[in-house]
């Protein structure tokens, strides 16, 4: 196994100025320059007529999502799919990254903790708002002995949010990097009688990698993202206590995180 | 003590097969409402994978476990 591998498994992730770290900055950089792009695309366009290429794509998918949260949330939570789609897109491209061998800023337990503080800080500063002093009787919900156990609870669901992304990411990057490391030793142990050591290693992982860094990197990535969105959506709306919960995926998933 | 790092991996890949249960039963119910509900097909598809993907949580959790136990100390 790589040394990188072990460092990165080692390390638990906390490694200040690390590949991970860098790479989600540029992931950032990417995403922000992408938005000022569509921004300047769109404001040269003409709004009496219908768009086409690039933009219709990029309509459809802001059409697409700001339904699924009106769906998800009710509509006067509209605007909240801007946020949605700024977490998607950061998950998305941090999945799809490390396909072209870059480090993968999701396994690196800071970045993904820093994701679930901004839906967890969101989460809480919703409560606030909408229930005011209210907020605080969740803490001593049936009775307030339960205190201790509410303030604990409480953490939840940062942890599962946080450990949900981080652990599918390491996960996929560690056993890709065991399949990468057998592969090695297996091209090696084929190809090393006619190649010098080092560039016989590499013959056969092309052939057999792909199917995995499609299911670890683009399937895994492609639904954490959605459960992601999906799950900030449903913390977020259950705290409003105007909202009735008419739609039936709320009940289903009340409770489970 | 090399050996129990392996044992507490292996207990740990366990809570793995109690998730596969779980995710089996998972598709078995949603197979049962899609075929007795043909038209629900797409709805009751999506709804299932986002239960096997929260049931794989479980299992992602067992398995970091077990490379922690595994590779690190």
């Amino acid at each position: 196994m790589s040394e990188e591998t072990i460092r990165n498994i080692t390390h638990f992730g906390w490694d200040m100025f690390s590949g991970e770290v860098i790479m989600s900055l540029i992931v950032m950089g990417i995403i922000i320059i992408f938005s000022f792009a569509v921004y300047f695309k769109f404001r040269k366009l003409d709004p009496t007529k219908p768009d086409k290429g690039f933009a219709m794509v990029v309509e459809s998918v802001v059409d697409k999502l700001e339904s699924f949260t009106v769906e998800m949330m009710g509509n006067k939570w509209r605007h909240f799919s801007g946020y949605a789609l700024g977490l998607a897109m950061y998950i998305i491209l941090s999945f799809l990254v490390s396909i072209i061998g870059f480090p993968g800023p999701l396994t690196y337990l800071g970045n993904t903790l820093s994701i679930a503080l901004c839906t967890f800080f969101l989460i809480h500063i919703t409560a606030m708002k909408k229930n005011k002093l209210g907020y605080f009787k969740r803490y001593i919900d049936p009775i307030p002995i339960l205190l201790p156990v509410n303030l604990l609870s409480m953490w939840a669901p940062l942890l599962s949010l946080s450990l949900r992304l981080f652990g599918n990411a390491l996960a996929g990057y560690t056993l890709m990097s065991i399949v990468y490391y057998f592969l090695g030793v297996a091209s090696d142990a084929i190809f090393g009688g006619f190649i010098s050591t080092g560039a016989s290693n590499i013959f056969i992982a092309p052939f057999i990698t792909p199917v995995l860094h499609l299911y670890f990197d683009i399937f895994s990535g492609l639904i954490q993202t959605f459960i992601f969105v999906m799950l900030t959506m449903i913390f977020i709306s259950q705290e409003d206590p105007e909202e009735e919960d008419s739609s039936e995926v709320l009940k289903i998933q009340k409770g489970k995180a | 003590m090399e050996a129990l790092k392996f044992i507490g991996a292996a207990i740990a890949v366990f809570t793995g097969g109690c998730s596969g249960i779980g995710e089996g039963l998972i598709c078995a119910k949603a197979i049962e409402g899609m075929a007795r509900n043909p038209e629900m097909y797409s709805k009751l598809r999506a709804s299932m994978i986002l239960g096997c993907a929260l049931d794989e949580t479980t299992s992602i959790y067992a398995l970091l476990i077990a490379i922690l136990c595994l590779f690190v100390g």
